[in-house]
């Protein structure tokens, strides 16, 4: 069987905007790829699908689950059909988003400082104050270069007439650029040649920039300053990409017990005794980062590692105390900070959000409640939310009353139809709803974005949470050369 | 007045950076983990020991098909499981339930599955320090002692089949560590844990295959015994060429103990554990490396200067067990001096 019907059952929803197709034909980006595709036979498409699985699990470039005390290996489902942006939506994209990190690292310089924002009633002081991850901590520490956010991952959706909307600010310690990696290698397996017949700008100077970022970071100026990456350990979830970083950084993979901070000083261990640290990527969260100051039960960090960054004797990235910045709550404010800060327009736009802590737009959500997406503050990863238009009565009279207890910790937004691209499935291209994280880098010479990201994919149909603990995937995500 | 020459040579012997022999630069002083270390260290010795095992089953799996109602497992079940006396009486003459037990027992701290599960694990942890293609070595091993099926091969189809498909897994690991990983730190440390589980393996296979003939030398008669001894080892070809086809049991000893071209004789082991611990000296930890290398260094005098003669005379039993003492000795040593991370 041929596949010129590939495309015979691709049913676009009217209200939805598809990656693939405009009104009744391919768009421009795609028809190259898509030509490619349909010249493969449904076995062979399969062939290619399982060769994707293959590489996957033999690289183990997987995540375990535990269940009755046993790890199963899983694979990150992957989508073969690769997800194309054009280089104008690229340009647009990239623009936006070095707007915003520039104006959330100097909200986060100036709330740690002097809190011009507080005082020029722009934001109301409680916002901050009432967020648990807002760091005191962090007072008056004067951060290297002044830069907080030097890894980020911004996810966008695009709305059904196409625009580009945030939907969340990742300024902690953003996941997932390992498989924007991973991806692309698959794809040059999977599909030779096609790549650069399509022009596909490439992804893999990454950890160079990154690697370049941490070394000019050192508060000692040697030549070869000693960077490590800290990771809680093989039962992270992440812990692949940690080791991919690591390897692909030349920098050594170490864990909390591998430190040891003397006199204001961290140190790791080594078969020839200590050896001085100088930049730490960090993947271990703030809460777990020192049991000297923050979680005392924590066996992941290192003891003392906050006074050796306060004393200015390590770097640490991303900073601490980050996510007073991307608190759901907060998210709200940051166009106005872009006018506060930048005097400019935000370019990427906001999904519209209500608090619930204020009564009248609490009342006004939980009468719309079915149009409405529920979410809890200071979760991620699809955890804790309500889908309106998916609930139950009772699933909805019962979040309600969670959500009375402590309305603070609780933000609502419309539901907005997320942006459809082709996925591979059963013989058939099929619509599924994806979204965009594109990763950023900020460094003393200023922000890049390496031209991709990860695009990740609800499976089920119909769907629209992509998180890969709820069922999702991802796709290789090409950014086209002009 | 120095020579133009002269000053040309001291600018030259003065530049640090220049290493002899290799004339590149000395970008970065590479340092180890010691976490890194012990894991690599033990990544390496639970894989030599499923090779052993594997081809310890292989052999054994052949040799009970000789000879049927005679053949027991119970030496095997002694060196290699922690079974007591009367589950391993009732596993002695049940060949499948031996091979299920070994290969893929859950419970079974010494299977293929869990010491493939843990060398895997340890590489898992130290993946910046192993070359990328040893990693998919591990890997594919795991996956392929985890797969289901191979329960039922083990049940239903020829065994040596499937033990070749394994021990080709880590044959595959061994090659692939020789040719792609780099000659440092982290190299010492993976053949440093091949070799002492190796001499150890050696030694405790003479012993048990000896206790189960009481260490008397003067038996000769079933000649099949010392064949599959040595088969399950490797060592039956040169065997043959060293002593022209004689079965003697002091020549079996000789040559798994003293013989320093076998690759799997205990002299061999100790001579390679001590050419990759002497690697590790460097300025750093001279007290710490002195006294492992005294201890090394004492095992390794002891075993060569010894015959077969001597150490018969010593006592078989008793010379093993010493050797094994000291090489754990030797292990838990490393694991102070070199792995102390906690």
């Amino acid at each position: 069987m041929h596949t010129s019907e590939l495309l015979q059952s691709y049913l676009v929803d009217a209200n939805t905007w598809d990656e693939m197709y405009s009104v009744a034909s391919v768009r421009e980006q795609y028809k190259k790829a898509i030509v490619f595709m349909q010249q493969l036979s449904v076995d062979e498409l399969n062939k290619k699908e399982e060769l994707a699985k293959r590489l996957f699990m033999s690289q183990g470039i997987t995540f375990t689950v535990y269940s009755s005390g046993e790890g199963i290996e899983k694979i990150f489902p992957f989508d073969i059909i690769p997800r194309i942006i054009t280089g104008a939506e690229w340009d647009f994209i990239e623009k936006g988003i070095k707007q915003r990190l520039k104006a959330l690292n100097l909200f986060l310089k100036d709330i740690y400082n002097s809190q011009f924002i507080i005082k020029d009633g722009v934001m109301p002081a409680d916002m901050i104050y009432s967020c648990p991850h807002y760091l005191r901590e962090m007072h008056n520490f004067p951060v290297p270069y002044d830069i907080y956010i030097h890894i980020s991952g911004i996810d966008l959706i695009r709305n059904n007439d196409g625009s580009f909307y945030v939907l969340e600010d990742n300024l902690r310690t953003p996941s997932g650029v390992s498989y924007m990696l991973e991806n692309r290698e698959i794809t040059k397996r999977i599909f030779p040649d096609l790549l650069p017949q399509n022009n596909v700008r490439s992804v893999t100077e990454y950890p160079t920039i990154l690697h370049r970022n941490l070394v000019s970071l050192s508060p000692r100026q040697n030549k070869n300053p000693t960077i490590v990456l800290l990771t809680p350990g093989i039962y992270n979830s992440a812990y692949f990409e940690h080791t991919t970083l690591a390897r692909l950084m030349g920098v050594e993979l170490v864990e909390g017990s591998d430190l040891v901070v003397d006199n204001h000083k961290v140190y790791m261990k080594t078969t020839s005794g200590l050896q001085q640290v100088d930049v730490i990527y960090r993947r271990v969260d703030d809460d777990f980062l020192d049991p000297l100051v923050f979680d005392a039960n924590s066996r992941l960090g290192v003891a003392g590692i906050m006074s050796a960054y306060r004393k200015g004797n390590v770097a640490i990235v991303n900073a601490v105390g980050n996510g007073v910045a991307d608190d759901k709550a907060i998210y709200t404010f940051v166009p106005a900070m872009i006018r506060y800060y930048l005097n400019e327009e935000p370019i990427l736009k906001n999904v519209p959000t209500y608090q619930l802590g204020k009564d009248e737009e609490r009342e006004h959500v939980f009468k719309n409640i079915t149009e409405m997406v529920i979410k809890k503050t200071n979760e991620s990863g699809g955890y804790g939310m309500l889908m309106g238009s998916a609930a139950t009565e009772e699933e909805i009279t019962k979040y309600k009353a969670e959500v009375l207890l402590d309305p603070r910790q609780f933000i609502a937004q419309p539901i907005i139809s997320l942006s459809s691209a082709p996925c591979y499935m059963d013989g058939k291209l099929q619509p599924r709803r994806i979204d965009l994280r594109p990763y950023a880098l900020c460094g003393p010479g200023g922000i890049e974005i390496v031209p991709g990201g990860l695009t990740r994919v609800a499976l089920k149909e119909g769907s629209l949470i992509v998180n890969s603990s709820q069922g999702g995937g991802s796709k290789d995500t090409w950014v086209l050369a002009h | 007045m120095l020579s133009k020459t002269l000053k040309k040579l001291f600018t030259l012997i003065k530049q640090p950076f220049l290493k002899p022999g290799l004339g590149i630069r000395e970008a970065t002083i590479f340092i180890m983990l010691s976490r890194v270390a012990d894991s690599l260290y033990w990544m390496s010795r639970y894989m030599e020991r499923t090779d052993g095992i594997l081809r310890m089953l292989k052999i054994n799996y052949a040799s009970s098909q000789d000879d049927v109602q005679a053949f027991s497992w119970k030496p095997v079940l002694k060196i290699f499981t922690f079974l007591e006396e009367g589950p391993a009486n009732a596993l002695a003459h049940d060949t499948r339930g031996v091979l299920q037990y070994m290969v893929i027992g859950k419970d079974n701290p010494n299977s293929v599955l869990n010491m493939v599960t843990h060398a895997r694990e340890n590489g898992r942890s130290v993946q910046d320090h192993i070359t990328k293609e040893m990693w998919q070595c591990l890997n594919d091993f795991y996956h392929t002692v985890r797969q289901e099926e191979l329960a039922n091969w083990l049940q239903k189809d020829d065994p040596i089949t499937i033990l070749d498909m394994l021990i080709k897994h880590g044959v595959l690991y061994f090659g692939t560590t020789d040719i792609t990983m780099a000659r440092g730190e982290g190299n010492s440390f993976i053949n440093m844990g091949k070799y002492l589980e190796r001499a150890v393996q050696s030694a405790d296979i003479l012993d048990v295959k000896f206790s189960d003939v009481n260490y008397d030398m003067d038996v000769t008669t079933d000649t099949t015994y010392w064949k599959y001894l040595l088969l399950s080892i490797s060592g039956y070809e040169l065997y043959l060429k060293t002593y022209r086809g004689v079965f003697e049991a002091i020549n079996v000893v000789g040559q798994v103990v003293l013989n320093d071209q076998f690759p799997r004789s205990v002299l061999y082991s100790i001579n390679r554990l001590h050419r990759y611990f002497e690697r590790l000296k460097s300025e750093r930890n001279v007290a710490d490396f002195y006294q492992i290398d005294f201890m090394i260094g004492k095992i390794k005098t002891k075993v060569k200067y010894s015959t077969p003669d001597s150490i018969i005379e010593e006592g078989l039993h008793e010379f093993l067990t010493e050797t094994k003492n000291e090489l754990f000795a030797i292990g838990k040593t490393l694991s102070k001096n070199y792995f102390g991370y906690t």
